[in-house]
């Protein structure tokens, strides 16, 4: 089966058209700055030239159709008609209580995915966008949502309940979910290939760092924390959201500047985070390259993201009991030597020790960058979301093709 | 089949509002007004209020990069033509309204959404200037309209249902929710208000008690966001008065009759937050100086003696 995958971000739309029986991606490619000046769409065929182009894409159904045509296209396309594609998946960020698992998409989901906005301002409205964008270019193509927070509903209650009264989770699904989880589970898988052990004997910590960021207490292949809470917002520190804070920080300042509850909510998810303290940029090439020609708040942003995701790879060791197996993943882990060094600098007493040359020339793919006596391992694994859910949308759809056929 | 950009007439305070919320939910807008420089100087107005807004962390740079890329200004009402909704915001005088739909008529696809912002007039005045009254529509957006969550939408006395569901699709494309109202004078906001504020300037007129106190016992009181007297001017004295008259002359009834002070602000130039000075005084920004207005006392001097 071929599957278009998509991921749509609040200004991009991530693409692979994956073949599912070799699970070969045919072309990827990514429709990036929509909504900003100059969108950039870049396209790679399978053992083709990567192409790109530049174009004025202001919204999400601009960018599918764009997708679409780059699939078709005579001299870069991998497809001759768009019946060729025979499902599309899609990443969708929020699943609430009601999606433990990936679900085929009809009419009356839609409209309960629409219910979920409100837990992911930041995300769901974007999916959502993205699915509906399909549907008018692919009218008759199945899709699929596949959500981040289902790896995670198998944590235990006392892992996911705030401090806050109890009426509150159950009048208004208040607790945490945890997101990202496509990559916790992809990773934590690979790593269990590579450390050639069964996943239910090994305990691991998946740091997820990219434009958002988490990190997961992963015990037999089931997930037991996560960083990521009731939003997407709790936790680390990421490019342009604060992570953990202490809530009375945000009535303070709500008073204090008078800020209504959009303002507030663009505060902490638009203005902060590495961009909010390095005043330079979200993007954590851009501040290790200010820190380097000697920016102190840039140095001072780098500083927090690797202290606090180092306080969270201490927690999670004491949840687990040990760890046998630490990974970094995402554009930052799987990217930034900096950021690996400056997080496992001094954890050499519980086990986590880096070897600076293998962890300097790792870039982007699967590496064992622990030193020889680390007895705990140390992985940079490249995350597959998009395999992830091109795996579980080819199976969805598959079931329902069967049962249709009977 | 037209496009689905809409127009705007009218580059004013209330136009800048419209076109900034409306490009702001996404859709394309054409800003009109008399020349294509006084609707670049909307567009102006429109991008510092969106630089306020990014001050106070609700809007990105990004953000306004996209909202501007929107907004496209002219002074061609022709364009009209390809507009799906044409929403006409110039300020409130009938004749000059008239004057507009008259034009639409005949430059607008059949299908066009005819919208009039207005907060007093007669809808179905407006629509009359029109061969297709029922495909006209009144709505009254409260200022700050990118801020504030309501919309009056209402009904000339030939609107037809259809109409008036696009109306309310249109609204709900904004992110704000609507009331429904029949047209009559004043409708519900601005019927109700008027008298208030009225009452609040004869309490200071008359020596009960000092505009600051005013409006924090409104305030404190009755969980007002802002007080009647920083309301008023926030609204502009001579468009509040310009309201008392309309629904005077509409109604006949005594209530509506502006406080002889309000009148008195307006002969003096004193017309609020846009003069920089009314009950309260304001820096360039439109922030409250701390204190009460020295004009005014001497104002209410006069007519208490």
């Amino acid at each position: 089966m071929k599957i278009l995958v998509i991921n749509c971000g609040s200004s991009s739309v991530k693409y692979q058209l994956i073949d599912t029986t070799s699970e070969q991606t045919l072309a990827k490619g990514m429709v990036a700055r929509i909504g900003m000046a100059a969108s950039v769409v870049t396209h790679k065929p399978l053992d083709r030239p990567e192409v790109k182009l530049s174009a004025q894409i202001l919204d999400h159904i601009v960018a599918i159709e764009y997708v679409v045509t780059m699939l078709m296209s005579e001299n870069h396309g991998v497809i001759a008609d768009k019946s060729e594609i025979d499902a599309i998946g899609h990443r969708v960020v929020h699943g609430g209580e009601k999606f433990t698992e990936s679900v085929v998409i009809t009419k009356e989901l839609m409209q309960e995915l629409r219910s979920l906005i409100e837990l992911a301002p930041l995300h769901n409205p974007h999916n959502i966008r993205g699915i509906n964008a399909c549907q008018q270019t692919l009218p008759d193509v199945p899709q699929v949502a596949v959500f981040d927070t289902a790896f995670h509903h198998k944590m235990p209650p006392y892992s996911y309940i705030y401090g806050l009264p109890y009426v509150l989770y159950r009048r208004y699904g208040i607790r945490r979910y945890g997101f990202h989880g496509m990559s916790h589970r992809f990773v934590s898988d690979r790593a269990s290939s590579i450390l050639d052990k069964p996943i239910e004997e090994l305990k691991i910590i998946t740091a997820h760092l990219g434009n958002g960021c988490s990190i997961a207490a992963i015990n037999g292949g089931i997930s037991v924390d996560t960083s990521m809470g009731f939003t997407p917002l709790e936790g680390l520190l990421m490019g342009t959201r604060c992570g953990d804070l202490d809530p009375a920080i945000i009535l303070h300042l709500m008073g204090r500047e008078e800020l209504s509850l959009h303002e507030a909510n663009t505060l902490m998810n638009k203005h902060s985070g590495l961009s909010g303290i390095s005043g330079v940029s979200s993007d954590m090439k851009e501040v290790i390259e200010a820190e380097e020609s000697g920016n102190t708040q840039a140095r001072l942003a780098l500083d927090v993201f690797c202290y606090r995701l180092k306080k969270y790879i201490g927690s999670y060791t004491a949840v687990l009991g040990g760890v046998d197996c630490l990974v970094f993943t995402g554009g930052i882990g799987e990217n930034s030597p900096e950021v690996r060094t400056r997080t496992c600098n001094g954890l050499r007493f519980m086990g986590i020790e880096l070897d600076d040359e293998k962890n300097n020339s790792c870039q982007a793919t699967e590496t064992d960058i622990s030193a020889v006596g680390s007895s705990t391992k140390v992985l940079v694994v490249p995350t597959n979301e998009e395999l992830v859910i091109a795996r579980d949308t080819n199976r969805l759809v598959g079931k329902t093709n069967e049962t249709v056929s009977v | 089949m037209p496009s689905s950009r809409i127009m705007i007439i009218g580059a004013g305070i209330m136009g800048q509002g419209l076109a900034e919320a409306i490009a702001t939910a996404g859709h394309d807008v054409t800003l009109i007004d008399k020349t294509t420089r006084l609707a670049q100087k909307g567009i102006k107005g429109i991008s510092e209020s969106i630089d306020r807004e990014i001050g106070k962390w609700g809007l990105t740079e990004s953000d306004k990069r996209a909202i501007l890329s929107r907004i496209i200004p002219s002074s061609d009402l022709s364009e009209a033509d390809d507009s799906e909704i044409v929403i006409e915001a110039i300020p409130e005088h009938l004749q000059q309204k008239r004057d507009i739909f008259a034009k639409l008529d005949s430059i607008c696809h059949p299908d066009t959404l005819l919208i009039t912002i207005t907060g007093t007039l007669s809808i179905s005045e407006v629509a009359e200037a029109t061969s297709r009254p029922e495909k006209v529509i009144g709505m009254h957006f409260l200022v700050p309209v990118s801020k504030i969550p309501v919309v009056e939408i209402v009904k000339g006395l030939k609107t037809d249902e259809s109409t008036f569901n696009k109306g309310v699709d249109f609204v709900r494309s904004l992110n704000k929710e609507h009331i429904t109202v029949n047209e009559y004078p004043g409708y519900v906001t601005t019927r109700i208000i008027v008298p208030l504020l009225n009452e609040a300037m004869h309490v200071l007129m008359e020596g009960v008690s000092s505009a600051k106190d005013i409006d924090r016992a409104m305030k404190l009181g009755f969980g007002f966001n802002v007080g009647p007297l920083a309301l008023a001017d926030m609204m502009g004295l001579d468009v509040v008065m310009n309201w008392m008259e309309n629904l005077l002359a509409e109604l006949s009834e005594h209530k509506y009759n502006p406080c002889p002070l309000l009148r008195k602000m307006v002969r003096a130039g004193k017309l609020g937050v846009k003069t920089g000075s009314g009950f309260f005084e304001y820096d360039q920004d439109g922030n409250q100086i701390n204190g009460y207005s020295k004009n005014v006392q001497s104002l209410i001097a006069e007519e208490q003696s």
